[in-house]
């Protein structure tokens, strides 16, 4: 079964278009005015869904829906937020009052979000009565689909932040995998170059044994314990590319990698954490305060070496070479960063593929995340030359050469 | 004891090289790219040139090849955080003597050291 970006971009518009709908509702009955950030549609393991939610509470309007796409989908607000829409609603002396006002707008929203897909398909979706809950990060998910046994499955999800309040909600969108790949295969173009959305699957889990290197390197590095937590692979237009990275500031090196695929590749640490690994790698402590030359030659040279360790599963399993530039070291805000490489991506194309990984460690302060962002076409034709049989050859063996 | 090049672009890796075999070998030269390598290798003939891949202006499996050229009987080993097969192909095909993954051990670098210019 194949999808084209073609279609996955189209899918990925309807989402957004419906997360603006579902938004402009709110804006109706609450005046509070809200942006649709982002919205990215992700092909993710199902041990990771919902991870970047961390471990906050949160408030969740969930609802199930069948027809022409069938599934769950959830409106997730901070807990906080919903004291804000009720307040807005003038519902707040009642406990149960508002908790119902917060379940009508949750289900009037949904509609919106739901509707615009329907009418796409030129088909029927029915959705449930709204569901309320309260919960701790990714517990507030419901439980994926699991039909069909898939180990990955599709996730759109949007972003909202209201306009002039620190508080942001998201809308995730669960559908069951099997009617979901069919339905992507179907808006398919037969004359374009498609995507397998198996070897997809594939590629994805590839990425995740390179994380799980990457973290490896680290360890054995630094002796700072590393896991890899969450490896995905998302599709966003091009200009959201910058907001999949954030604003936060962090530290790291950026590799232009040719071959196939070929990209660009950042391995990025918050400050804390870039400190804290290059000083783990260092025999001494270091002269000066902050990040000293010595630390930034470190993270040069660990980036080198987790950047390798992500690529190379790729290039075995291809039998291919994956060549890289040497790293340049970049420090500044995680967006200033990725948005030149994705425009220079932009000339070719109008969506990306953004592949993340994410690891960290309970033991200290430490969080690092790799962004792979692949030429799409690059990528399509490394999906296409993939054998799927091969895919657990990501490592090569130095004593069958020297 | 032998004589020993260090040719990668990182200081942190150069630092982390010396240390290592300061204590058993001469460090008599240490460079940033392959070009440089190529030149520092014709003017020291050194018994053993530690070569990282990716290096800017000239890659470590050119320097190899041309310092192969210039002497069959020069002694490389890569040592690089490349770990793909093709790459290795293409070390071997180079010329290479041995090749060595980052992260290492001491340990892994004494040995490939051992196998390549034995004491």
């Amino acid at each position: 079964m194949k999808v084209d970006v073609q279609a996955l971009g189209t899918f990925n518009e309807l989402a957004h278009e419906g997360a603006e709908q579902a938004t402009r509702s709110l804006a109706q009955m609450t005046g509070i005015d809200g942006n649709v950030d982002v919205t990215r549609i992700s092909l993710v393991d199902r041990a990771d869904l919902g991870e970047e939610l961390g471990d906050e509470q949160f408030v969740g309007v969930r609802f199930e829906f069948e027809g022409a796409l069938s599934g769950e989908t959830v409106l997730v607000f901070a807990e906080g937020a919903t004291d804000e829409i009720v307040d807005a609603l003038g519902h707040h002396a009642d406990e149960a009052m508002a908790r119902s006002s917060v379940e009508e707008i949750g289900n009037i929203m949904m509609s919106g979000f739901i509707d615009g897909w329907a009418d796409h398909l030129d088909a029927t979706i029915d959705h449930t009565p709204p569901d309320y809950i309260e919960r701790e990060g990714s517990a507030i998910l419901p439980e994926a689909p699991t039909e069909g046994g898939h180990q990955q499955l599709f996730v759109f999800r949007s972003e909202i932040e209201w306009v002039g309040e620190p508080i942001d909600f998201f809308i995730y969108m669960l559908p069951e995998y099997d009617p979901m790949t069919e339905l992507m295969a179907d808006h398919a173009d037969p004359g374009a170059d498609a995507i397998p959305i198996e070897k997809l699957e594939v590629f994805n889990r590839m990425t995740r044994e390179g994380t799980e290197t990457a973290a490896e390197n680290v360890e054995m590095m630094t002796g700072i314990e590393t896991a890899a937590e969450v490896t995905q692979i998302s599709f966003v237009p091009i200009e959201d590319v910058p907001k999949q990275v954030g604003n936060d500031t962090v530290v790291g090196t950026v590799v232009e990698f040719t071959g196939l695929p070929s990209g660009y590749l950042l391995v990025l640490f918050d400050e804390a954490s870039a400190m804290t690994v290059a000083e783990a790698l260092m025999p001494m402590e270091p002269k000066g305060e902050g990040l000293t030359e010595r630390h930034e030659s470190a993270i040069e040279e660990l980036g080198n070496i987790m950047t390798s360790g992500f690529v190379d599963g790729w290039a075995n399993v291809l039998q291919q070479s994956v060549d890289h530039t040497p790293p340049r070291l970049v420090h500044d805000m995680g967006g200033a960063i990725i948005d030149p490489l994705a425009a220079q991506l932009g000339q070719e194309q109008r969506h990306a593929f953004i592949i993340d990984s994410r690891m960290q460690t309970d033991e200290i302060d430490f969080e690092c995340e790799i962004h792979a962002l692949p030429n799409g076409e690059q990528l399509r034709e490394a999906l296409d030359q993939l054998v799927v049989d091969r895919a657990d050859q990501t490592e090569a063996d130095v004593e069958q050469h020297f | 004891m032998a004589d020993v090049l260090i040719a990668d672009d990182s200081e942190f890796m150069r630092n982390l090289l010396r240390e290592i075999l300061e204590e058993d070998h001469d460090i008599v030269g240490e460079v940033e790219n392959g070009v440089e390598a190529v030149e520092v290798f014709k003017e020291q003939q050194p018994d053993l040139v530690m070569m990282d891949i990716v290096m800017p202006i000239r890659d470590g499996i050119e320097a190899t090849d041309e310092i192969k050229s210039s002497n069959p009987d020069a002694n490389v080993i890569m040592c690089t955080s490349v770990g793909q097969e093709e790459k290795m192909k293409e070390a071997v095909k180079a010329g290479a003597d041995g090749y060595i993954t980052k992260p290492f051990q001491k340990p892994s670098v004494m040995e490939a050291i051992q196998d390549v210019v034995p004491s």
